[in-house]
């Protein structure tokens, strides 16, 4: 069954390649919550209830409802845009994206049966690169942090394939994402658009020799 | 007792943060102050011990944590003159002070830990402090510079998180879930290669951030522009050797594993690059702080060009992290005093420096010639042995390239520096420029005395800590 | 021989249940369900207007297009039974033969001489070139997941025991279902109402034909959709014994038409140039299935 979550994870993935407008990106966002939630609870049962009901409750409060709720209010808050401006077309997108999940399935079969099933590894590295090649790609701030935010899915895949024996790194994957959403979202995006009255990467050219 | 300084620490942050009286705000400072030094001289005393199943006092930790309490003294000092001069609200003085207290903390406490997930959590903790640190002007600029430098921490820490995730999974083949680093060392040799080689290179970028080498050096830069003076003497010295602490403790660890002269090789490509990177920026740049900033990339290039090395280098590069450190942070000590002169960064407004603050033309001529690793400085003695640990180990060519980017580097850090010291100032009036005390700049001549005494004469007890700081390395 | 009687059977309804579906959803009561066979037979009792600026082709076109469609519908198995034409591989002559009537009918449509034509023809084809990676994919997946490389054998073969093979077979329909969309011009890619903008794929390369050959290819369209439906309804007859097959068959066409019917309602057409980026995403996720399927065999082997 988690299997078939991890699956449709990766099709996720391709719908944030041809998404075009920055509440598709929420959405999905938050449908990943969802489906992460689902994985957490399937795969954790062997560590103590205190620690599953924890993991569980940040991914879905978290992932699937707060950072959703408080993005929507920073676009409607600083007006932004509703198109996510990319840098290379969606069609293209979409094929870089595809090329990033077959290359980290060919790379997942250099891994010598060892440890770690190879569908979390190809899941959570391709999810890794397509959250670095949507920060590198797009023009707005506020789809850098959501790139940003798509890595930490990732991130959190792959400790939950040693969660059953190692839940104190499930707990910290937890906390980077508390740490990224609190201080990333909460502090600097409201600020940067008080200040920046174009939330466009142009804007921070600023900054150079 | 590392319990009892880490409470203490959070304790004084958090009362520095709500409190609005002056005086209080001061008193707070010099207890935290005496609690550092305090706990250094503990740990001193108690060395090879551990605290708290997390916190082991090394040799390393030991010398780490003397340099932070020496440098931490003159940071706080000048923090109070820069906030008496900058007429900053009180709200805005306690979250300064909470945020330099807190960053202390932190890297004390990431020197000590003994488990690379829980240095990993407090290199986390110098990344909040340090934003708050860097965004205390609030204008345009330095809000880019401090979301850069989130950014960029964020990213780098979630690399550093995914090699503690490819890290344990091999460790999981090996039988065992502990994660400190002397378990690590113990099972070097059993764990699997490739996992271990993907977990060095993602901790490797991760720290690069904080250590300021290729790739990730790039969010400093604009940090210790941006920064306070006080608090961009503090990122450039102490946190940098926090970076320096994280990439050692695993490279010790995985000097007992077979892809040991792999891991050479990845460190030496970027450490060239660093400081080819840093010789082509220091040509151009003509924001003062910025070209400070670029000098400490180019030294910790040249560090892990000796970490990469061999041999002499190790000792070499720990007395190197810690000279440099006392010399980088004399000279941002100093710039607040050029920024209250000149009232801008820039190479081309400043000029005549001797006319107008004797004292502190001296520290930045002095500091040159240190910095530049000239003879009486210290910084001769490290470098000296890290050509010869590249000599030694026939890394011919290299030696010879870094060799012609460090006459790149002097000959650009001399022409902005003589510029400052001796040509006359473009457009600059004389009226209204502040009269400085000359005592203010007797905290960079002692660090700068420290770095002589250090290199040239130093302590036998000071030669054996670093000698047991690298005694785990193969010979 | 029994998949092409019900295939011909089927289709006589299909569209019919479509635009009542379609009527019911907009609060309408609609065409009756043979409206669109009694079209087709008025057309066929007309007599064809050719242009004059037309050719050979023109004329030729929608008979090799209507029978390249019938050639198709007789390799589609039905559960256990074969085909009428049944060999190794016959997927690819499968793919290929729809291929020539598609051809034929983009060179009749540049035949007119019409830029408004061509113009349909060339989105035709490109649309066409995106959607065939993912037929193919789909097919190379499913037989090598089944290990034979036939139509009938693939799909009597195709058992659903782990729960990754139900995904496969979800993932499955949906890539049909898209095509199905995509090879017909129906919504998300193309407007079938819209007749007088510049936004039609199929619609407009037909806009010269008349009489009998315009009977011809609309009822081709319902051929096409029978033959999918058939398709789709193969993937799961499969696994249940043969007398349950012909309710099921029926059971399953009657559903595709009611959600194709649903799927026009709802959802409005994508922009043009949204329309190859959608169709690339469907080789994608037939690529997805493909990996599956490794991943499958991987586990099983």
């Amino acid at each position: 069954m988690t299997n078939v979550l991890l699956i449709i994870f990766t099709i996720t993935l391709l719908y944030l390649g041809i998404a075009h407008r920055l509440l598709t990106y929420v959405k999905i966002l938050a449908f990943q919550g969802v489906i992460l939630f689902g994985i957490a609870f399937l795969e954790l049962i062997q560590i103590n209830a205190v620690n599953l009901a924890f993991v569980l409750l940040e991914t879905i409060v978290f992932k699937a409802i707060a950072i959703p709720l408080f993005l929507n209010y920073v676009m409607k808050r600083n007006r932004i845009a509703r198109d996510a401006e990319p840098f290379l077309p969606n069609f293209i997108s979409l094929i870089i994206i595809t090329l990033i999940i077959i290359v980290t399935f060919i790379l997942a079969n250099a891994i010598a049966g060892s440890g770690i099933s190879k569908i979390y590894f190809v899941v959570a590295v391709s999810t890794l690169f397509t959250g670095l090649y949507l920060i590198v790609t797009r023009h707005k701030i506020i789809t850098h942090v959501m790139g940003y935010l798509v890595i930490e899915n990732g991130v959190f895949i792959l400790s939950l394939a040693v969660g059953n024996s190692m839940p104190m790194l499930v707990n910290l994957g937890i906390l980077l994402d508390v740490f990224a959403s609190v201080f990333l979202l909460g502090i600097f995006v409201n600020r940067i658009g008080d200040v920046l009255k174009d939330v466009d990467v142009d804007q921070l050219k600023n900054l150079k020799d | 007792m590392t319990g009892i300084y880490l409470v203490g620490a959070f304790i004084t942050g958090g009362l520095l943060f709500f409190n609005r009286n002056r005086l209080l705000n001061y008193l707070l400072v010099i207890a935290f102050l005496l609690l550092q030094s305090g706990f250094t001289v503990y740990e001193y005393l108690h060395i090879h011990t551990t605290d708290l199943n997390y916190f082991t006092a090394d040799a390393l930790a030991v010398l780490l944590l003397a340099t932070l309490t020496i440098i931490s003294i003159p940071a706080m000092y000048h923090s109070y003159i820069f906030i008496e001069k900058n007429n900053n609200t009180a709200r805005e003085r306690g979250i300064y002070f909470a945020a330099m207290v807190v960053l202390l903390t932190a890297i004390s406490a990431a020197y000590l830990s003994n488990h690379i997930a829980v240095t990993w959590v407090f290199v986390e903790l110098t990344t909040l402090s340090a934003s708050a640190l860097i965004y205390h002007r609030r204008n345009n600029r330095s809000l880019e510079g401090t979301w850069k430098y989130v950014f960029v921490c964020a990213i780098s820490i979630t690399l550093i998180f995914i090699g503690i995730l490819f890290l344990s999974f091999t460790l999981q083949q090996a039988g065992t879930d502990d994660l400190s680093f002397s378990v690590l060392m113990r099972k070097a040799p059993q764990l699997n290669l490739f996992w271990l080689r993907l977990a060095f290179i993602f901790i490797f970028t991760g720290f690069t951030a904080k250590l300021g080498l290729v790739p990730m050096y790039t969010a400093g830069i604009d940090a210790k522009d941006k920064a306070p003076s006080p608090a961009g003497a503090l990122l450039s010295s102490v946190l940098m050797n926090m970076g320096f602490v994280g990439i050692f403790r695993f490279y010790i660890v995985i000097a007992y594993s077979p892809i040991f002269s792999w891991v050479n090789h990845v460190i030496m490509i970027a450490a060239v690059l660093s400081i080819f990177v840093a010789a082509v920026y220091m040509t151009k740049v003509k924001n003062i702080k910025r070209m400070f900033a670029y000098s400490s990339i180019e030294h910790m290039g040249i560090v892990m060009t000796g970490v990469a090395a061999g041999g002499v280098g190790y000792y070499a590069a720990i007395l190197h992290i810690i000279l440099h450190a006392f010399v980088k942070s004399g000279f941002f000590f100093q710039m607040g005093q050029i920024y209250r002169i000149y009232k801008s960064k820039s190479i081309y407004d400043v000029g005549n420096y001797f006319k107008y603050n004797l004292t502190g033309s001296i520290v930045i001529l002095l500091g040159f010639f240190f910095v530049t690793a000239m003879p009486p400085s210290g910084l001769f003695v490290s470098e000296f042995m890290i050509f010869r640990s590249l000599f030694e180990a026939d890394y011919w060519p290299v030696l010879i390239f870094i060799m012609l980017l460090l006459t790149v580097i002097i000959w650009a850090l001399g022409k902005n520096i003589f510029k400052l010291l001796f040509s006359p100032a473009v457009d600059f009036t004389e009226e209204g420029v502040e009269n400085i005390h000359p005592a203010e700049s007797v905290s960079q001549f002692v660090l700068l005395a420290l770095v002589v005494y250090l290199g040239l004469n130093p302590p036998p007890q000071f030669i054996t800590l670093i000698q047991e700081a690298v005694k785990n390395l193969p010979h | 021989m029994i998949s092409c009687i019900f295939i011909l059977f089927v289709s006589l309804f299909f569209t019919g249940i479509v635009n009542r579906t379609k009527s019911i959803a907009s609060g309408r009561k609609g065409p009756g369900i043979l409206q669109p066979v009694k079209d087709v037979i008025r057309l066929f009792r007309k007599g064809s207007v050719y242009s004059r600026t037309t050719s050979v082709i023109f004329q030729v076109a929608p008979s090799i297009y209507f029978t390249s469609v019938i050639m198709a519908i007789l390799i589609v198995p039905f559960g256990h039974y074969k085909g009428v034409i049944s060999f190794a591989g016959d997927f690819v002559f499968f793919a290929y033969v729809l291929g020539t009537g598609k051809f034929f009918s983009i060179i009749s449509a540049l035949d007119t001489g019409s830029s408004f034509e061509g113009m349909g023809a060339s989105r035709e084809a490109l649309f066409s070139m995106f959607a065939e990676p993912a037929f193919f994919i789909l097919m190379g997946s499913l037989a090598l997941l089944t290990g034979h490389t036939s139509f009938q054998e693939i799909f009597s073969s195709m058992h659903f025991g782990s729960s990754i093979s139900y995904v496969l077979g979800a993932l499955a329909t949906f890539v049909l279902v898209m095509l199905t969309m995509v090879e017909n011009s129906r919504m998300p890619i193309d407007d079938p109402k819209t007749h007088l903008e510049l936004t039609m794929v199929h619609e407009v390369m037909i806009l010269d034909n008349s009489g009998f050959d315009l009977g011809m290819i609309l009822y081709t369209t319902n051929l096409k959709f029978a033959m999918y439906g058939a398709l789709i309804a193969n993937l799961f007859m499969g696994s249940f014994p043969p007398y349950l097959t012909i309710p099921i068959f029926l059971c399953i066409q009657f559903l595709f038409a009611i959600a194709v019917g649903i799927l026009e309602s709802f959802t409005a057409r994508f922009r043009m140039n949204h329309n190859a980026q959608y169709i690339l995403a469907l080789s994608s996720f037939s690529l997805l299935i493909f990996l599956g399927v490794l991943l499958v065999l991987g586990q099983f082997n």
